[in-house]
């Protein structure tokens, strides 16, 4: 099952932690943001953060390789990392990106150093985290090397790794069962195939705005961007790979002026379906995790689980 | 990233629009795939592959964005930064004993030309090969040599949409859709392959289901932004296709609701 640990007992693994390399935790300011942490009183162990751990694997923007002679030098990033603190949701998130970018045929190399020097420690939600938590309907799997539930002062940890179990050793087992948290929220509806057509998605699309706050802070929302950018001299540059958007209206344009999805409803239909739908026919799990953000944090408070949950033929 | 440097044989100016390149590479693509073409400082654009089985590669590129219009600028010995093969070409190997109809428009003719080198050295595998290509003008013609040739050897037909001076090819004027509307072609035992511009793609369907072909006898090579070229950035995405990695050549019965997506 696990090992059990104490309040003290967590505090000098934490320590131990950070020997280890840098640990990354959930730190309370205005928001709760996951950071580089040295002390084991500034880990917030309440509440999600807004900014899913993806950052971590997949930086806002960031240079793939150095342009020099005209030519081009990759880059490589090698830190070994400690993410200590990721809710469920968010390691699912990081499975969904695995899925593509350590996909055998072409893994993403930058992605594999840093997946394969990362920790990853979760904390179990005892209950929802916000009301638009949903993640009970979305079959999250057991994804960490280690899962820190806290009952009564007490810290159980579950193993999902060896790399997690070696970390443990020294701890006592224990042996009861841990309860899930049970979201109002629910999504009942996961298959759409049937609820293409444009008017299930008008009254949504109406009130979106294109902000792409949703495709920013969602943990699986992975689509990106690849530019050169040279220095004034135009001798020295890099080439950067960024966060793109599947809401941003260019994001489909091709050579000579034609955008394919060039409606917002197209656009909000395309992210819907690749959250619920497109991903799973693939992967066989959903690409959604049930997180919420993008409601809670949508700009016009578009609800699109209330949405799934509505459609009627 | 994998991107190797490798060193262009010759260029060619094809139309006041398109060049031409040669490279000397070991990049071998199947028909209708496409490689990923760098140039330092500007980007990446995917450009389909217009040659087939060689020491070397050829593309055909259309100047239309900054990188194009870099690459447009590249002469002979020059180094170009390249990756790939990427995609799903035509399953020609699939097709052997069958009669084969290739349909291109404009630029879309390239990477048919790729086919046609390919069929050209299995010729006994196939049976009949006949063409329908279409350009805008006489001058916007690709491959003229070549063409020439192709009229001799294959049931070549040609159209030009208009013909503002001479019109050396002396090919009907009009859309590409007309000729192939006018010619009676054997449905049986024959495998249509696609490539151009999504209205000429559409028009040229309804016409070979009026001539009672099957959508699982059309191939379609299908245009999206591939800045990855590996199935992960996103933008190629159409209705849970990676047009990428998944195409860009697909059977039109796994596409056809989603051409506009």
């Amino acid at each position: 099952m696990g090992k059990i640990l104490d309040k003290k007992d967590l505090k000098c693994f934490f320590e131990k932690l950070q020997k280890i390399g840098e640990v990354v935790a959930p730190v309370k300011n205005e928001n709760i943001s996951f950071k580089p942490v040295k002390k084991f009183s500034e880990v917030c162990f309440e509440g999600r953060s807004m900014f899913p751990i993806k950052k971590y694997f997949l930086p806002t923007k960031e240079a793939i390789a150095e342009i020099k002679n005209d030519a081009f030098v990759e880059k490589n990033d090698f830190k070994k990392r400690i993410i200590f603190g990721a809710r469920l949701c968010d390691l699912n998130g990081l499975l969904v990106l695995d899925k593509l970018f350590l996909d055998p045929l072409y893994p993403d190399k930058i992605y594999a150093i840093r997946r394969e020097n990362t920790i990853l420690i979760g904390f179990a939600c005892k209950e929802p985290l916000s009301d638009f938590c949903f993640c009970e309907s979305m079959d999250l799997k057991d994804y960490y090397d280690l899962l820190i539930t806290e009952n009564n002062e007490k810290y159980y940890v579950s193993i999902g790794s060896k790399k997690g179990a070696n970390l443990v050793t020294e701890y006592k087992d224990y042996d009861i069962n841990l309860k899930k948290p049970v979201c109002k929220k629910k999504l009942k509806n996961k298959n759409i195939h049937d609820f293409f057509d444009e008017k299930f998605w008008e009254k949504d699309a109406l009130k979106c705005v294109s902000c792409q706050r949703c495709t920013l802070l969602c943990p699986t929302c992975l689509c990106f961007d690849v530019a050169d950018e040279m220095n004034i001299d135009l001798k020295l540059g890099t080439r950067n790979r960024s966060l793109d958007s599947c809401h941003s209206k260019d994001f489909t344009l091709v050579a000579g002026g034609h955008v394919f999805r060039d409606t917002k409803l197209k656009r909000y239909r395309h992210r819907v379906f690749h959250k619920i739908q497109y991903f799973k026919d693939k992967f066989e799990i959903p690409m959604c995790v049930g997180c919420g953000r993008c409601m809670e944090f949508c700009h016009s408070k578009i609800d699109f689980v209330d949405t799934i949950n509505n459609l009627k033929k | 990233m994998n991107l190797k440097k490798y060193k262009i044989l010759s260029t060619s100016k094809e139309t006041a629009d398109d060049v031409f390149l040669r490279i000397e590479t070991d990049i071998n693509p199947q028909p209708g795939q496409f490689v990923q073409v760098s140039i330092p400082g500007i980007g990446e654009a995917p450009i389909s592959t217009a040659s087939c089985d060689e020491n070397f590669l050829d593309l055909n590129i259309r100047v239309v964005g900054n990188v194009t219009k870099a690459i447009g600028n590249l002469k002979k010995n020059d180094y170009i930064h390249l990756r790939g093969p990427y995609g799903r070409g035509y399953p020609l190997v699939d097709f052997k004993g069958k009669n084969i109809v290739l349909i291109g428009g404009g630029c879309g003719v390239a990477p048919l030309r790729g086919v046609i080198k390919y069929l050209e050295k299995h010729r006994k595998d196939y049976d009949e090969i006949t063409m329908f290509f279409g350009f805008r003008t006489p001058q916007d013609v690709l491959f003229k040599d070549e063409v020439a040739v192709w009229m001799k050897k294959y049931n070549f037909n040609m159209s030009v949409d208009k013909s503002p001076e001479d019109n050396p090819f002396f090919c009907p004027v009009g859309f590409v859709t007309q000729i192939l509307d006018q010619t009676k072609i054997e449905t049986k035992n024959t495998e249509v392959l696609l490539c151009g511009p999504p209205i000429m793609m559409d028009k040229c369907v309804e016409i070979l289901k009026k001539k009672k072909f099957k959508d699982s006898q059309l191939w379609v090579s299908l245009e999206r932004h591939m800045k990855c070229g590996v199935g992960k950035c996103g933008h190629c995405m159409a209705h849970g296709f990676y047009v990428c990695k998944d195409g860009p050549v697909f059977r039109y019965d796994e596409v056809k609701d989603i051409t506009d997506e």
